[in-house]
């Protein structure tokens, strides 16, 4: 256990190390994309109301999901596909006795700190959006769940990728269309019943919902937490399942 | 003991597997080396030897043990030099061997210690908090075996690791490899260069095709092509004939009417003649 954990916080602080030397670029990459959102979209339509509430309440809640879930799939997809593809400075960790699964681990973690530290800088900067949210424990364990899922995703893609553009490939068909659909800039209602079922079944439907909730000063549902969780466990599995078995890595 | 037992790999996309059925076993402590001509399979080989690849039949074993992935214990035991450089860029020569001794459980202070001294060995101590990707490519050849040094392996496996060093810098790691491999390490090292196969390597296997065309020790090989070496050159071409006795060579080359020239034969000479023939197959 001691060893799994100080592989754990060996990623942890190769991902600082990597964080110090980029923290500029990695910081502006976090906030452009929810900041223009807030802004195309709180402008335009913040006043109006949804489901009884300004609509600026019902979106920020879904662009922290969003920062978090982009941040996280992010920091570990690109940095691992590049150590792997490129500098192959992946082949040392392959080769070291570092065991798998704290390795893994040390990624999930490590990008869902960052999806954290994105999620963090997007709620200072929705303060003069005036989105009104109540914010709790909860509310950073929701986006610190959605983070490890897609963290752990994102190891996954940077695992299975052949190419670099595969790693932007898997985010153009998966995240992007999370990014709209997902219970994030209007209501699950309005979806057509058959995409629904979908959506529903979609990570960031339930970060969006469980922070959504939060924020309106209710519990999250049991079952957002659970599902993010169980995600983030099972993209944990794949990564590590391909990584013992994979041929060629 | 490394133990190599069967091997093959085949890529999925590839007609003949790049490692055919091969075995071999080194020794603890022995120093040994891989030729072969391009896409002989050397660096597929190296490949299964540190689990970046999965063998598609055989096995490897080390002092008993089966490598495999998920062995920290056996994995523990071994270091790469990769053939292409493999260093993180953003990071710096001091931040890299502190990763390397982190994710072999070395303890800090010991790793301070180490890369003290191997970055001063291999001149790179001034260059300690530069970030690699604004060193030279020899500099990093040397980082790289720096890296690999830094948690003292019983089992380093070198592929092509003097590319692109100075003839100065090749020969300081040549004395380094030969101090170490002397304290006790094994050493598998693959090369182009067979100059350094022969003045490193106990024992050597060319390789072509992805078998194992010849093992022996380089001054073994040798013998057996012949001690001597006439070469004639015809005017486009030079041929070489090899010969037991320096006598024999003499005797040869009093017959000649052009030009010759009479030399010791070396391991090239064998190595063209035994795995040659593929790279005049490829021209």
């Amino acid at each position: 256990m001691k060893r799994f954990l100080q592989s754990v916080a060996t990623v942890l602080w190769e991902k600082w190390v990597e964080f110090k030397f980029e923290w500029g670029r990695i910081t502006a990459a976090a906030v452009v994309g929810p900041l223009l959102y807030m802004a195309a979209l709180g402008w335009g339509f913040g006043a109006s109301g949804t489901g009884g509430r300004p609509y600026i309440d019902f979106l920020v809640p879904a662009i922290l999901a969003l920062t978090t879930m982009n941040a996280s799939y992010t920091a570990i997809s690109q940095s691992l596909s590049i150590q792997r593809i490129f500098e192959h400075s992946f082949d040392q960790l392959v080769i070291s006795p570092t065991p798998i699964p704290a390795f893994l681990c040390g990624q999930m973690l490590a990008g869902a700190l960052r999806g954290l530290y994105g999620g963090a800088l997007i709620l200072l900067l929705s303060i003069p959006f005036g989105a009104s949210m109540h914010i709790t424990p909860a509310f950073f364990l929701v986006m610190l769940l959605n983070g490890l899922a897609f963290a752990a995703f994102g190891a996954l893609a940077a695992l299975l990728a052949r190419t670099h553009s595969d790693v932007t490939r898997v985010s153009s068909f998966t995240i992007m269309p999370m990014t709209f659909l997902c219970n994030t800039f209007f209501p699950l209602e309005r979806v057509p019943a058959a995409v629904k079922t979908l959506v529903r079944i979609l990570p960031l439907t339930h970060a969006s919902g469980a922070l959504r909730a939060i924020a309106y000063g209710e519990a999250p549902a049991f079952a957002d937490l659970a599902i993010l969780a169980l995600y983030a466990l099972a993209f944990l599995l794949a990564a590590d399942l391909v990584m013992e078995k994979k041929q060629n890595l | 003991m490394v133990e190599i037992i069967h091997l093959t790999k085949r890529y999925p996309d590839g007609k003949a597997p790049a490692v055919d059925d091969v075995s071999l076993t080194i020794g603890t402590g022995e120093f040994f080396g891989l030729l072969g001509p391009n896409g002989a399979g050397k660096t597929t080989l190296i490949s299964v030897l540190s689990t970046l690849l999965l063998p598609t039949a055989g096995e490897v074993r080390i002092d008993g043990e089966r490598l495999t992935r998920g062995r920290a214990d056996v994995k523990r035991k071994l270091a790469l030099v990769t053939q292409h450089n493999s260093l993180r860029g953003n990071m710096t020569p001091e931040e890299i061997l502190e990763l390397q001794g982190r994710l072999y459980y070395m303890d800090r202070r010991r790793i301070r210690e180490r890369s003290d001294e191997l970055l001063a060995f291999c001149g790179l101590a001034e260059h300690r908090g530069r970030i690699v990707r604004q060193i030279s490519g020899g500099m990093k050849r040397k980082l790289m075996i720096c890296r690999a040094l830094l948690t003292q392996p019983e089992v380093l496996i070198l592929d092509e690791p003097t590319v692109g060093l100075d003839p100065a810098s090749r020969r300081q790691i040549w004395d380094l490899l030969r101090t170490l491999n002397r304290e006790g390490m094994t050493i598998l090292l693959t090369t182009h260069y067979i100059e350094e196969a022969e003045q490193l390597c106990g024992r050597v296997a060319m390789i072509e095709s992805g078998r194992i065309a010849r093992l022996a020790p380089p001054r073994e090989l040798i013998c057996a092509l012949g001690a001597f070496a006439i070469d004639e050159f015809d005017g486009e071409h030079t041929k070489s004939t090899f010969f037991q006795t320096r006598e024999e060579a003499l005797r040869y080359a009093e017959g000649l009417s052009r030009e010759f020239a009479i030399r010791s034969t070396t391991l090239e000479d064998v190595f063209l003649s035994e795995v040659g023939r593929g790279l005049g197959a490829q021209a």
